[in-house]
């Protein structure tokens, strides 16, 4: 009954507006794509931001580029590569077709520069990182280039993927200084700039010569003459948009809606089955209450993650049972099953056994201690229901977990202070060396380190899981950094998200990507019937 | 034979009484709308006051199986909100914490505006500058200003109360600046100073008293506003957190599922709604009942 009441409330958003809609619909030859929120900067190496890399992938090209199944490396800028024996210098050969937005050809010294560039202190970038140990890189020829490293990175590849790797013109950047990305910007992408109004329309247009995009898809040039981002922020209003024509794809679809879209004609519905994005609760594990194991493990136990995805997702979610999706590469099965199973009477009894005791109102108390911690998160609705949900779980098994939720804007500076015992997080990542060097290598504290993890043994095989020239060994480390890891209880895995995209009847060729969230990637099967 | 005349006694009756002037309790009663307007509060606040007694649930114990079952499903008259509370307890709790934001608000920011009032319109000297004060605190919109406290000192109630008590002090001092002004200006005051009184014995005897109708009538009109302006900085996520009851913090948890469950965004709005009018309403009420121009 509640699934035909809402069919019928979505199909009346669409037949309602109808005739205004149809003023209102988007351009011909003109994709319109909606999403929550815009970056501050489309500069590669300077934006994290989700929003930034789904316009920068369709402005600028990487060298190499990632297959569907998130897992397998592809040509892209790069026809191809190889690595030295030791490990420590990449080949890459360019094609020799290619040319930026402004018409002039693409060499080996834009990838030289645009590499020297990220790792360059005075860029400030917050990824540089992800470049690894970078020695040289040189521009052997016009169309070769050589990624020196001081030692062996197995990632880089995959690293290079993403969009923070994205090649950018030297005289662009240089004349444009800290507004490149912000003015104006100069990619090889399959879009050029065309006009950002921040905070609501990001104008791209065809690039003319493109014909070199990645062989995952199956045209290598751009189907549509515009491409306009366009921003929403409120969910029920994207989706009232996207129903009445005025945009034609999303991946910002309110969980609650997923369902209900399912029986909207109009609408075609989408889902990437490879996708990682996590959602986890992390303890800082040197603060009182929660540096006790016994604390960690109960609250693992104690969460009924089933129901508080079923109720914070309703359906658009799968409870995580481990600290990585199961199709990254490096999951460790092993580490997988040490994850505590809800069971709430175990919580207790593990409670017990630690000497905490319940108190008069119910929280535990231990030594004089209560059983209360304070967790930090970001305000947002998603949070909001997860947070209340676990809350009413530990307070069953006598822990108290007290919640403060911040805005955006002063959230993340929050989250890097020690003022809180506990927090809640989301992530993106491409295998489990890249989520676990990320946030458990000591020398990332305080952040994205904010557990305070700090384990030389730890530290030890993150470094082998980087920089081992023999995969076994590599994968080995990472699967032993992955059952340490969990035997601490160092998270309470929440919810591994998935990734849908809604698009409208006119388009076709749309298929969800995902890499780092972005639904789009570079969006070249993507066509307009009308 | 002699005839007696007994002297006639008139009735009490006749005898002429002088008119007896309603209370401000029936002047307020006489009118229906305020009538209904103070049982209203009553109600609420007793509600409010009863929260304990009257849930049949605990605020905060959820059942995520039960979430957002509609009113009217068994043992829920309300239905549930998305965590799976029983919305009567939610709502009961929710007025709690809503009323007593409105009260600790207006209560300090009014208190503190009072003063500087009495002292602004009683001290000549400070009038310009303390007014001139005001007009600044006056620019700050009040939502405007719990972002600012909310970003710095975190949201929650306190901030909430914070914010609301200080876009209330311009707005009392005002009033009771220009109440106190009026009354100053009155024959009593100078033989009161004529006698040598103390100023604060002429402030607290004679002009405060003499103020206080204003006071309250603004008091009870700003406590609808506050409670709106509350339940809207609750909306942005930056009062009561989790897992507090606050109704405009369950406004804002309902709003995402308006397409399916109406009801946790409905009825707390209609509960901030019936407050907000009766509050006003008794205002409105209160400042014609003490009003000697509109007394017959």
């Amino acid at each position: 009954m509640k699934k035909w009441l809402l069919t019928g409330l979505m199909a009346l958003g669409v037949a309602a507006p109808a005739a205004d809609a149809l003023a209102q619909a988007a351009p011909r030859n003109t994709l319109v794509v909606l999403r929550e929120i815009d970056a501050d900067n489309y500069d590669p190496p300077r934006s994290t931001a989700r929003g930034a890399g789904e316009v920068i992938y369709m402005m600028s090209d990487t060298l190499v580029s990632l297959d569907w199944d998130q897992r397998t490396v592809r040509p892209g800028l790069a026809e191809s590569w190889t690595v030295s024996e030791d490990g420590k210098t990449y080949t890459f050969k360019l094609r020799r077709d290619v040319t930026f937005c402004d018409g002039k050809p693409f060499t080996a010294r834009d990838v030289a520069y645009t590499i020297k560039r990220w790792v360059d202190p005075a860029t400030r970038s917050p990824i540089r990182w992800r470049a690894g140990p970078v020695d040289d890189v040189i521009a052997v020829d016009d169309y070769t280039v050589e990624y020196k490293l001081k030692e062996p990175y197995g990632e880089l590849l995959y690293q290079l993927t993403l969009f923070f790797a994205s090649i950018v013109d030297q005289q662009t950047v240089e004349k444009l200084g800290a507004n490149f990305g912000v003015q104006g910007f100069n990619g090889t992408g399959p879009y050029c700039w065309g006009s950002w109004s921040p905070r609501q329309d990001f104008v791209l247009t065809r690039h003319p010569n493109y014909r070199w995009g990645p062989p995952l898809y199956s045209n290598p040039s751009p189907q549509v003459e515009r491409v306009i981002w366009r921003i929403i922020p409120e969910a029920n209003t994207r989706l009232a948009a996207l129903q009445s024509g005025q945009g034609d794809v999303t991946q910002y679809i309110p969980q609650f809606a997923i369902a209900g879209l399912r029986n909207v004609p109009t609408v075609k519905l989408t889902r990437q089955e490879n996708y990682f994005w996590d959602f986890f609760m992390g303890f800082k594990v040197d603060k009182p209450v929660v540096s006790d194991p016994a604390i960690r493990r109960a609250v693992n136990l104690g969460v009924n993650r089933n129901a508080v995805v079923q109720a914070t997702f309703f359906g658009a979610a799968d409870p995580a049972d481990a600290y990585l999706n199961p199709r990254t590469i490096g999951y460790d099965a092993e580490a997988a099953k040490m994850v505590p199973s809800f069971n709430a009477d175990e919580a207790r009894r593990v409670l017990d056994e630690a000497g905490w005791a319940p108190g008069p109102d119910g929280i535990r108390v231990k030594n004089g201690e209560r059983a209360s911690f304070l967790l930090y998160g970001l305000q947002t609705s998603e949070w909001r229901r997860m947070s209340e949900a676990m809350q009413a779980d530990l307070r069953r098994i006598g822990i108290d977990m007290r919640v403060q939720l911040w805005d955006a804007t002063v959230g993340w500076g929050k989250l890097a202070t020690q003022e809180f015992d506990a927090f809640m997080m989301s992530y993106p990542y491409i295998s489990a060396t890249d989520g676990f060097s990320l946030y458990f290598d000591s020398t990332n504290r305080p952040t994205p380190n904010r557990m305070n993890w700090n384990d030389p043994e730890t530290d030890r095989l993150l470094r082998i899981a980087k920089t081992g020239l023999a995969e076994g060994d590599r994968m080995r480390a990472i699967g032993e950094a992955q059952r340490r890891i969990t035997a601490a209880n160092v998270w309470l895995p929440i919810a591994r998200e998935q990734l849908w995209i809604a698009a409208s009847q006119r388009t076709e060729g749309v298929r969800p990507h995902g890499i780092y969230g972005v639904g789009l990637y570079k969006g070249l099967d993507i066509r307009l019937t009308r | 034979m002699s005839a007696t005349v007994e002297n006639p006694v008139l009735p009490a009756a006749a005898e002429a009484a002088p008119p007896k002037r309603p209370n401000t309790l029936a002047r307020l009663l006489r009118e229906p709308a305020a009538a209904f307007a103070l049982v209203l509060v009553v109600l609420v606040i007793g509600a409010a006051l009863l929260a304990p007694v009257l849930s049949p649930t605990d605020p905060f114990d959820n059942d995520l199986s039960l979430a957002m079952q509609p009113p009217g499903s068994p043992g829920l008259w309300l239905g549930a909100d998305s965590q799976g509370r029983n919305m009567v307890t939610r709502v009961l709790y929710g007025l709690r914490i809503t009323l007593l934001m409105g009260l600790a608000s207006v209560a300090l920011g009014g208190g503190i505006g009072a003063l500087i009032g009495f002292a602004a319109a009683f001290y000549r000297r400070i009038d310009g500058l303390l007014m001139r004060l005001m007009d600044i605190m006056l620019s700050f919109p009040a939502i405007l200003f719990g972002l600012a406290l909310a970003a710095i000192f975190g949201p929650g109630i306190q901030a909430v109360v914070l914010a609301l008590s200080v876009a209330t002090i311009p707005l009392m001092a005002r009033i009771v600046r220009g109440s106190a002004l009026a009354v100053m200006g009155l024959d009593y005051i100078e033989a009161a100073r004529a006698t040598g009184m103390s100023d604060t014995r002429i402030i607290l005897r004679h002009v405060a008293p003499n103020c206080l109708s204003s006071i309250f009538v603004f008091a009870t009109l700003r406590f609808g506003q506050v409670i709106l302006l509350g339940s809207a900085l609750s909306f942005l996520g930056l009062g009561a957190q989790p897992p507090t009851a606050e109704l405009g913090a369950m406004a804002s948890d309902g709003r995402n599922f308006l397409f399916f469950a109406p009801h946790i965004a409905v009825i707390p709005c209609i509960a901030i709604f019936a407050v907000v009018l009766a509050f006003n309403v008794l205002g409105d009420a209160l400042r014609d009942a003490l009003d000697p121009r509109l007394r017959t």
